[in-house]
């Protein structure tokens, strides 16, 4: 990064920072400096298999610098949850002249990117934390502007809507001059509020659902349920591969594998054909919230959603709440299907959930599952089993795999 | 990055592989004599020192012992990645060099053959499929009527990969010689070689394609062998090697494999057919204390070593992981097939339901497999049954 002030072009490597702003982290008072210090881990943890970073803590804002593939990894900060808005930056020294030879240099970068011949409109905007700095904002707009409109100038001013916004953010030891903001995802930094355990399926749901819950500042642990030998290694691998990427948006994730032939053989033995599906998911609840307690977790995370299949009645979610003595999110309960496959592409997991499932475990569902399950119903088939043990000899089982962002 | 635990690797060693039909173990002896090529031998064969001519000997020594090993002459080989590029190459390098603009593929072609005939279509083939008749076999009749005089290309595989009939390649090039004689017909012989003796005269084909991994080579060889000189349009361009029929660096590790390997393929291939007759009458003796156990014998005529088996309750696959965890390697290739919505087109023709489809169990034998692997097997076959009919009740 060029300190040069004298010339028009010292910025031909592209931009070597990104000024980061974040949402809601400004409200949290006392907290604020907990919150900043965890985006900050969670940009370097994010940013890792890129490239080392350093971050600047300014007032209000980070300033990251890449030390390799900047542009790619200004691109990956934009996933990261807290981040409102992301801008590939250039900086110098915090004086008017210096501030407007960079800023000409900056929109000539941008206007490289533009057809030949084109005009785009563009204003100047400026901010001043800095307010020793001799100029007002007001007066530094006009004093860029007045820089860059000279005889042969290829753009013209538009305070309404313009095509191009010249960014400049004036701070006591930089300045930074910016043309572009690329929209983060918002939310809160993973781990800010706590831990969740999310029972991860193969399917589309759950991995929309623990994403939202990573948005609201839950880190996520995962557990999935395998059937070995009804199902095979390449069912698991799925769920593992579903972790790994949703793995990129949160510092540290952790997939629990847990046996679960034994209780669907049991459940399947014993219980009325109709209630097998509400009885394997309560099996699941108390499996989980027993995982839950050791990896600390707070609540569980699922993908249902209200009426999506027949069986996804209040009755049958009461059912299988029932057996958890955990609070139960499940971010995707007003979903739309295709609202829920959007998200599921934005994040890229719909592939990997797309890809076809076995069709295995035909041996252990019911040929219509109950619509309306009744407590009673299922305490009675319940006093069949020996609920204790099962537990006990699934997590027994327990296999973990730990994923870092790739 | 996966961290996990070394549980996750639990069955990655069969001790009983019974899958060969998918691929067979690397035979000791091409190992050895392939590894110079991945170790002091790394020269480009279009080199002009020293190194680069060792090079080409050896690439050349390996197109002859695979002409040797199907009667073809070694100019007329061309040396691919593998079975898959050598039926594309086939399909599209001959139908785009031809004048007909009519392509007809055999009722259970392979997708690499399938593929290539669709992609034929979108730049204006028409493309038709040879049908099948009830039992199972290349209805030859039916065949016949689609033969035309702008017809360029069939393309009909030898042996079926998931049931191994065995179909009537001569009387279908009989056929087609007088019918459409303009028309060339290429034979997909990646399971049938090491199996049969392969002539390209005696079949009456114009080529075939071959794959190293299906008879104890490395994986990433194979061939395309032409009958003669042949009009065939490259896939891939370059620096003009195997007489600009297939751009490249030359693969010499693979390709030398791919040499060794078939010429052990036709070496051992009459005592390794014995071998398959005798594991193949144990195997159904056992398979017929077993209950519930059918095995599928479509058309007249089948390979030894490929043995398909319907099975009784849920679906193949569930079977495979069950004999997976017992430590036998099997496939389910029918019930992967309908999770791609498309069941073997064999087991449809002979009356099966899709339901009756997806419990189609295959076995399939290689050289290296004994009475041992076959007496686990069935060993295997029974507890499984057992453990499974138990579910049911």
């Amino acid at each position: 990064m060029s300190e040069s002030t004298s010339t028009a072009a010292p910025i031909e490597v592209g931009p070597g920072l990104a000024l980061v702003r974040y949402g809601e982290l400004a409200l949290k008072g006392r907290n604020r400096g907990q919150f900043e210090q965890t985006l900050v881990r969670n940009i370097k943890r994010a940013l890792a298999p890129l490239t080392e970073v350093r971050v600047e803590r300014l007032r209000g804002r980070l300033v990251v610098f890449p030390e390799r593939r900047k542009e790619q990894a200004l691109r990956r900060l934009a996933e990261v949850f807290g981040i409102k808005s992301v801008s590939p930056a250039w900086s110098t020294a915090p004086e008017p002249e210096a501030i407007a030879a960079l800023a000409r240099a900056v929109l000539a970068d941008a206007l490289a990117d533009l057809p030949a011949g084109a005009r785009p409109t563009f204003r100047v905007q400026s901010k001043r934390a800095d307010k020793t700095f001799p100029l007002t904002s007001v007066e530094l707009d006009r004093f860029v502007a007045e820089r860059i409109l000279t005889e042969d100038s290829p753009v013209r001013i538009e305070l309404d809507d313009p095509e191009l916004v010249l960014g400049i953010d004036v701070r006591p030891e930089r300045a930074y001059v910016y043309s572009r903001r690329i929209a983060g995802p918002g939310g809160l930094p993973v781990g800010t509020l706590g831990r969740v355990l999310c029972l991860l399926s193969g399917g589309i749901d759950s991995p929309v659902a623990a994403w939202l819950a990573m948005k609201r500042g839950c880190e996520v642990s995962f557990v999935s349920f395998h059937s070995y030998p009804f199902l095979g290694e390449a069912s698991k691998r799925k769920v593992a591969d579903l972790a790994q990427r949703l793995a990129r948006f949160q510092p540290r994730t952790r997939l629990f594998v847990v046996p679960f032939t034994e209780v669907q053989i049991a459940v399947r033995d014993t219980a009325p054909e109709a209630y097998r599906t509400v009885l394997y998911r309560r099996m699941m609840q108390r499996i989980a919230t027993h995982l839950a307690a050791r990896d600390r977790c707070g609540a569980l995370v699922t993908g249902e959603c209200l009426g999506q299949v027949a069986s996804q009645t209040l009755e049958n979610l009461s059912r299988i709440q029932e057996a958890s003595g955990l609070p139960v999110l499940r971010p995707l309960i007003a979903f739309d299907k295709e609202e829920t496959i959007a998200l599921a592409r934005r994040i890229g997991t719909f592939d990997i959930s797309a890809r076809p499932e076995p069709d295995c475990c035909t041996v252990f569902q019911p040929r219509h599952p109950v619509i309306r399950s009744r407590a009673a119903d299922c305490a009675r088939a319940e006093a069949a089993l020996d609920l204790a043990a099962l537990v006990a000899r699934a997590l027994e089982g327990v296999e973990i795999l730990d994923f870092a962002p790739e | 990055m996966l961290i996990g635990s070394p549980r996750a690797i639990r069955s990655a060693v069969n001790p009983v592989y019974l899958d060969h039909a998918a691929s067979t173990p690397l035979d000791p002896r091409v190992r050895a004599a392939l590894s110079p090529f991945l170790g002091e031998e790394f020269a480009n064969p279009s080199s002009a020192h020293r190194a680069g001519e060792r090079a080409t000997r050896a690439l050349e020594a390996a197109r002859r012992q695979v002409a040797r090993a199907v009667g073809a002459e070694p100019r007329h080989v061309v040396l691919t990645s593998g079975g898959t590029e050598a039926n594309n190459l086939a399909v599209l390098g001959l139908a785009r060099a031809a004048r007909g603009r009519h392509v007809l593929i055999g009722p259970t072609e392979h997708a690499s053959v399938r593929g290539a005939a669709e992609a034929l279509r979108e730049e204006g083939f028409e493309v038709e499929h040879l049908p099948l008749d009830a039992r199972g076999d290349l209805d030859l009749d039916a065949a016949e009527g689609l033969l035309r005089a702008d017809t360029a290309l069939v393309a009909q595989m030898l042996v079926d990969n998931e049931v191994g009939t065995l179909y009537p390649l001569a009387r279908l090039a009989r056929r087609l010689r007088a019918k459409a004689p303009g028309a060339l017909l290429h034979v997909d012989a990646v399971q049938a070689f090491g199996k049969l003796e392969l002539s390209l005269e005696e079949l009456g084909a114009d080529s075939l394609s071959l794959s190293a991994h299906k008879v104890h080579g490395p994986k990433g060889a194979g061939a395309l062998v032409l009958a003669r000189e042949l009009p065939l349009r490259p896939l891939l361009f370059g620096g003009g090697q195997e007489a600009g029929r297939r751009a490249g660096t030359e693969a010499l590790p693979a390709l030398v494999g791919l040499g060794l390997a078939a010429e052990l393929a036709e070496l051992e291939r009459e005592a390794a057919g014995r071998r398959f007759a005798e594991l193949r009458a144990l195997l159904l003796a056992g398979l017929a204390r077993i209950e519930g156990l059918r095995p599928l014998t479509p058309g007249t005529a089948r390979l030894d070593s490929i043995l398909a088996l319907e099975v009784p309750g849920p679906p193949a696959e569930v079977w495979l992981h069950h004999l997976d965890a017992r430590g036998v390697a099997a496939s389910a290739g029918s019930a992967c097939r309908a999770r791609e919505g498309r069941l073997s087109p064999t087991l449809l023709a002979l009356g099966l339901s899709p339901e009756r489809a997806r419990r189609v169990l295959r076995l399939s034998l290689a050289r290296t497999s004994t009475e041992s692997d076959v007496h686990a097997a069935l060993d295997a076959l029974g507890a499984v049954a057992r453990e499974l009919g138990a579910l049911r009740s």
